[in-house]
């Protein structure tokens, strides 16, 4: 145990004492939040100065569909050009704006009177750029509610009472809208988070691995050292160096929250309560640690760097597959596919805690799930260690899968 | 009570037997060369007495007591291929290894700057490895080693890529070493370096012990037959009947006698022939001669076609 504690301190003390664990614990969020500040404004900015033309003889029509076209917010309000079909020089007129630099015109769109009254009339959309299916749709729709519109006037609604019908409608899911959005929130932050700091430090114990392996350094550590206690203690210390930088990261993120919500005047919930919380903080190092071990036996199985970036591909897998399935289970938290990826190992920590804030686990199943969780992190550092120990030893020679077998048997 | 004793030891690697039936002992106060050409198994037989692995049949013993990790305590170990944290202080780095073997913090930054001082080496203690030269970190390796004040000091091939001074410190601080009654065992292959050194060799070969006994006790077993001399002038005397072998280096002669009487009527027979001669010198055979002696008989240095770096 003293040289798990000792093999721990000097691999926490050397990173944290790194430039680089300052630079980063600074940089990586300053990142995130430009990205997704970034991210918001451009949303927010998405549709204004939209600009679309209406070549049409129906004046009535056009202006239902720049009615249509304006959100309910009433911001940015697209701008709606009306010419008429008579006009014969207007679709080089239009087109040339299209073909125009610097031109403002997103498309215009024709609208040809149906032969016999009472049919549809035709629609032709003739955009400027063809990838823009954005616009697309918003026009698709203002056409299917101009239609609409006019269907009921003329069938004898009054404009008031057409206007509220088809006004757009608030879901409020009852008594707790605020915190379904929240719980969303924290299972995604859960699943980046996790990501991101498994990317980094799980791969980090790997890589130490194979540090002290190209310098030969091992060869005195294991004169006192025992291979599952040098690998203990560098999981645990590297580990120990990612949640540092994560708790340092969560109370910034916390504090910067409780100013903002303070001057904002708003209320931002990042996690619902303190069972959650501790849930939370639970999964997540479990999660880790089964990382971490994984990535330890990746080490121990490989000899350079170039070595592990094709087996990195194993500890990523999982956590892909968890990106595939993490909508599915938000959306249908006691389904099937959830029911049983909380019980999966691998994917158990980001899934059952997902399912604990949005569905209803019952409490036995996610003790099971710990229970399944806690086994699997002793079972990996065990067969890593033996991978380690024979491995190590036998420094040069890249293993195949026989005999990385054959050494689990090994004394 | 030996030091180390390892009993009819075996390792075999897949189909490679790395050590096969080793027996060896060590005593205390003593200087032990196990000497072998490259890939013969020191390395291997190192790392069993150690506990690095498990030999697959027989016994090792270290103080007298079955092996068990906390007897580690007791040994220090120089590796063969060196290597320390590179991005690490020298100070931290050694209290670090020394905290492994058993030390408290202030014992080991104590006895740290104590051997840095000792080594010569004071000026790097604040430095990190990667900015030392590859003496130093030799140096620095080597004092982890000894530390912990180990019983048991075992060194695998120490003077590799050292320069004569530091070389000569370090063999120096060795045989002080010795002197305060601790055992150590030199592995290398430069059976040379060790000659003057070790009170005790085992050579193997293969994986197989070949030779093994006390210092005097192995050369006594083998004559004195060998002649070295300068001399100026004609070289037709050593065209002498008692002579089985030589080699002459334009002045400067290795002779193998056919017996070691052969040696005086050799004497007057280059005198005769009016060569002027400077030094002659009748000496017992090198270890390296021994060695190649030994094994020249067996089937595995036919196989390896008569030729061993040595």
């Amino acid at each position: 145990m003293h040289n798990i504690w000792l093999v721990a301190r000097r691999e926490y003390l050397e990173r944290v004492r790194a430039k680089s664990f300052l630079i980063m614990t600074i940089l990586i969020p300053l990142l995130m939040g430009g990205a997704i500040g970034g991210v918001a404004f451009m949303s927010r900015n998405m549709g204004s100065g939209q600009h679309i033309a209406v070549v049409t003889d129906n004046p009535q029509f056009a202006s239902d569909i720049q009615t249509e076209m304006s959100d309910s917010k009433g911001t940015n309000k697209p701008t709606v050009d009306i010419y008429p079909l008579s006009n014969p020089t207007i679709f080089t007129t239009l087109n040339d704006q299209l073909a125009a630099k610097h031109a403002t015109l997103d498309g215009y769109l024709i609208v040809t009177p149906a032969v016999t009254t009472g049919q549809r009339p035709t629609f032709q959309w003739v955009p400027k750029v063809e990838s823009d299916v954005i616009t697309r749709a918003r026009v698709a729709d203002a056409i299917r509610g101009a239609l609409t519109r006019e269907k009921l006037i003329t069938s004898g609604m009054s404009t008031a009472q057409v206007d509220s019908l088809l006004a757009p409608i608030e879901l409020n899911s009852k008594g707790k809208s605020d915190h379904a959005g929240a719980a969303v929130a924290s299972a995604y932050g859960m699943f980046f988070l996790m990501y991101f700091v498994i990317l980094f430090y799980g791969m980090n114990v790997a890589r130490s691995i194979i540090e002290e392996k190209t310098s030969r350094i091992f060869e005195v550590l294991l004169a006192t050292v025992k291979p599952t206690e040098m690998l203990a203690g560098k999981v645990i210390g590297v580990g120990a160096v990612g949640l540092s930088q994560v708790a340092i990261w969560i109370t910034l993120a916390l504090v910067a929250v409780k100013y903002m919500s303070a001057s904002a005047g708003f209320d931002m919930h990042i996690l619902p309560n303190a069972g959650q919380s501790a849930l939370f903080i639970l999964f997540f190092i479990l999660g880790y640690l089964l990382y971490s071990s994984i990535a330890a036996a990746l080490g121990a199985m490989t000899n350079s760097e170039q070595e592990l970036q094709q087996m990195q591909i194993f500890l990523m897998l999982p956590l892909i597959f968890c990106s595939m399935i993490i909508f599915q289970v938000i959306t249908n938290p006691d389904g099937t596919v959830a029911k049983w990826a909380s019980f999966v190992p691998f994917t158990a920590p980001l899934i059952m805690y997902t399912r604990v804030i949005v569905g209803h686990p019952d409490a036995l199943a996610v003790v099971a799930s710990i229970v399944i969780l806690i086994l699997t992190i002793s079972v990996v550092l065990w067969l890593a260690s033996r991978i380690y120990r024979v491995g190590i030893l036998m420094y040069g020679k890249k293993p195949n899968l026989p005999e990385i077998l054959r050494w689990l048997k090994y004394s | 009570m030996p030091i180390v004793e390892l009993q009819n030891i075996r390792k075999v690697y897949d189909t490679k037997v790395a050590v096969e039936g080793l027996t060896l002992t060590i005593e205390p106060g003593t200087m032990f060369g196990l000497l072998g050409p490259n890939g013969s198994g020191k390395t291997s037989s190192i790392r069993m007495m150690i506990g690095m692995t498990v030999p697959d049949s027989g016994s090792v013993q270290l103080f007298g007591k079955p092996f068990a990790r906390n007897l580690l305590h007791r040994v220090g170990y120089l590796p063969e291929e060196r290597g320390l944290y590179k991005k690490m202080k020298v100070l931290d780095q050694l209290i670090f290894l020394g905290q492994l073997h058993g030390l408290d913090e202030t014992t080991a930054r104590k006895r740290s700057l104590d051997w840095c001082e000792r080594m010569e080496i004071t000026e790097a203690i604040d430095k990190k490895t990667e900015e030392l030269s590859k003496g130093m970190q030799q140096k620095i390796q080597f004092i982890a080693a000894l530390l912990h004040e180990p019983d048991l000091i075992i060194m695998d091939e120490p003077f590799s890529g050292l320069d004569p001074v530091n070389a000569e410190l370090l063999m120096k601080t060795l045989i002080d070493l010795r002197k305060e009654g601790k055992a150590i065992l030199f592995s290398t292959h430069r059976m040379d370096q060790v000659e003057k050194l070790c009170d005790a060799i085992a050579i193997i070969f293969q994986g197989k012990l070949v030779l093994s006994g006390g210092m005097r006790e192995v050369k006594s077993r083998y004559p004195r037959n060998r002649v070295q001399m300068q001399f100026t002038g004609g070289d037709a005397f050593l065209q002498h009947p008692g002579i089985a072998e030589a080699r002459n280096f334009s002045g400067m002669a290795e002779i193998k006698l056919t017996s070691p009487e052969a040696a005086q009527p050799l004497l007057a027979a280059a005198m005769a022939s009016g060569a002027q001669i400077s030094r002659f010198e009748v000496m017992e055979p090198t270890l390296e001669e021994i060695f190649i002696e030994t094994v020249k008989g067996t089937p595995e240095f036919i196989a390896a076609g008569g030729k061993i770096h040595a």
